[in-house]
């Protein structure tokens, strides 16, 4: 286990990096914002260098995880009422109410064959991000980052044609009150005890979106010893997410696919 | 054919809504869903497409799931805990 260990620690020390586009989209519709995941993933090529993007959601967005279904899963009406956007991610995992979080997606073509190790990797900048920030973080496996006990980042990859895409969200406040409100719980009961629960399990950094973004940002440098080349969409990525967001992200074939 | 579903818990959560054949223990239709991770996401739709015609039996059942998921890397479940989910919609009628 040991053993297992180091040689973890040696691979995911190992990937270097020259050069990391960095993109900050500012705030975004929840269609729009998963469209562009996927459109830079796809333009990325075997010649480009890796892309770390920074983002919020406006309006605040419901995601579910791929293997997700919408209906069973999230109050439609609520978040229609609410002024919510809905969608399904490409990712797996649960259902996320993104409002007062930083995220971050990160897209390479040079990972960690091993699913945990390429988890550990991608994490670790946010770890350092977040210990930089005052607090003492850690990863947990297999796509958590914690603070206390406390789940203040959770992660999600995919992997298409050998090109790796995670997305992961960094709490800077949380409303468990308002996100039980839009996701399906199975009696009021319940939803009172898996509030209080979630208290115990999440918390926000309490930190400006622009001081984690700074620090995040640095963090991906120091990490993967690589200079951060702060860059804007070019009119094909803006063209084709706009595409992708009307012909797929805001389709009920896709996000009611389960 | 009846419907039928379950909801287990795993390491995450596994939803299973079945359509089966009553007299003959053959599945129909099946649905998974949950906040699992599965590498790569394409083998869902595979296994769904393969289970149907299977008769709900642990061996039969197992024997699919092994067989799909064997180029697969699947987090929040595995095959003995997936034959547990889809079993079990027939201990909820």
């Amino acid at each position: 286990m040991k053993e297992r260990k180091k040689k973890n620690e040696r691979e995911t020390m190992s990937f270097k990096f020259s050069k990391i586009r960095t993109l900050e989209t500012g705030y975004n519709s929840g269609p729009w914002n998963m469209a562009l995941d996927e459109v830079l993933m796809n333009c990325i090529n075997y010649h480009s260098m890796p892309i770390l993007r920074i983002y919020g959601w406006r309006p605040p967005t419901v995601s579910i995880g791929y293997f997700q279904s919408m209906d069973e899963e999230v109050d439609i009406k609520r978040c229609r009422q609410m002024g919510f956007d809905v969608v399904r991610r490409i990712t797996g995992g649960g259902a996320v109410l993104h409002e007062s979080e930083l995220t971050f997606s990160f897209i390479t073509n040079v990972y960690p064959k091993n699913i945990m190790e390429s988890y550990n990797l991608i994490c670790d900048p946010v770890v350092i991000c977040i210990n930089k920030l005052g607090f003492n973080s850690k990863f947990v496996p297999l796509n958590d980052i914690i603070v206390d006990g406390k789940k203040v980042s959770g992660n999600a990859q995919t992997r298409k044609k050998g090109i790796l895409l995670q997305h992961g969200t960094i709490l800077l406040n949380v409303n468990l009150e308002k996100m039980f409100s839009v996701l399906k719980v199975p009696s009021e009961k319940v939803k009172d005890k898996m509030i209080d629960d979630a208290k115990e399990r999440v918390m926000g950094l309490n930190k400006p979106f622009d001081e984690v973004a700074y620090n995040l940002k640095e963090s991906f440098s120091d990490k993967f010893g690589a200079e951060i080349v702060v860059d804007n969409l070019t009119t094909k990525e803006e063209e084709c997410t706009k595409k992708l967001t009307e012909e797929k992200y805001t389709s009920d074939k896709w996000n009611l696919k389960r | 054919m009846k419907e039928a579903h379950n909801i287990y818990k795993s390491k995450k959560l596994v939803k299973i809504s079945l359509e089966y054949d009553e007299d003959s223990k053959i599945i129909n239709s099946i649905t998974i869903t949950g906040d699992f991770f599965l590498y790569p996401e394409e083998t869902l739709d595979e296994l769904e497409v393969n289970l149907i015609g299977t008769k709900l039996g642990k061996d039969e059942i197992k024997q699919k799931i092994e067989k799909c998921l064997n180029d697969s890397e699947a987090f929040g479940f595995d095959s003995e805990s997936l034959t547990d989910a889809i079993l079990g919609c027939l201990k909820e009628n």
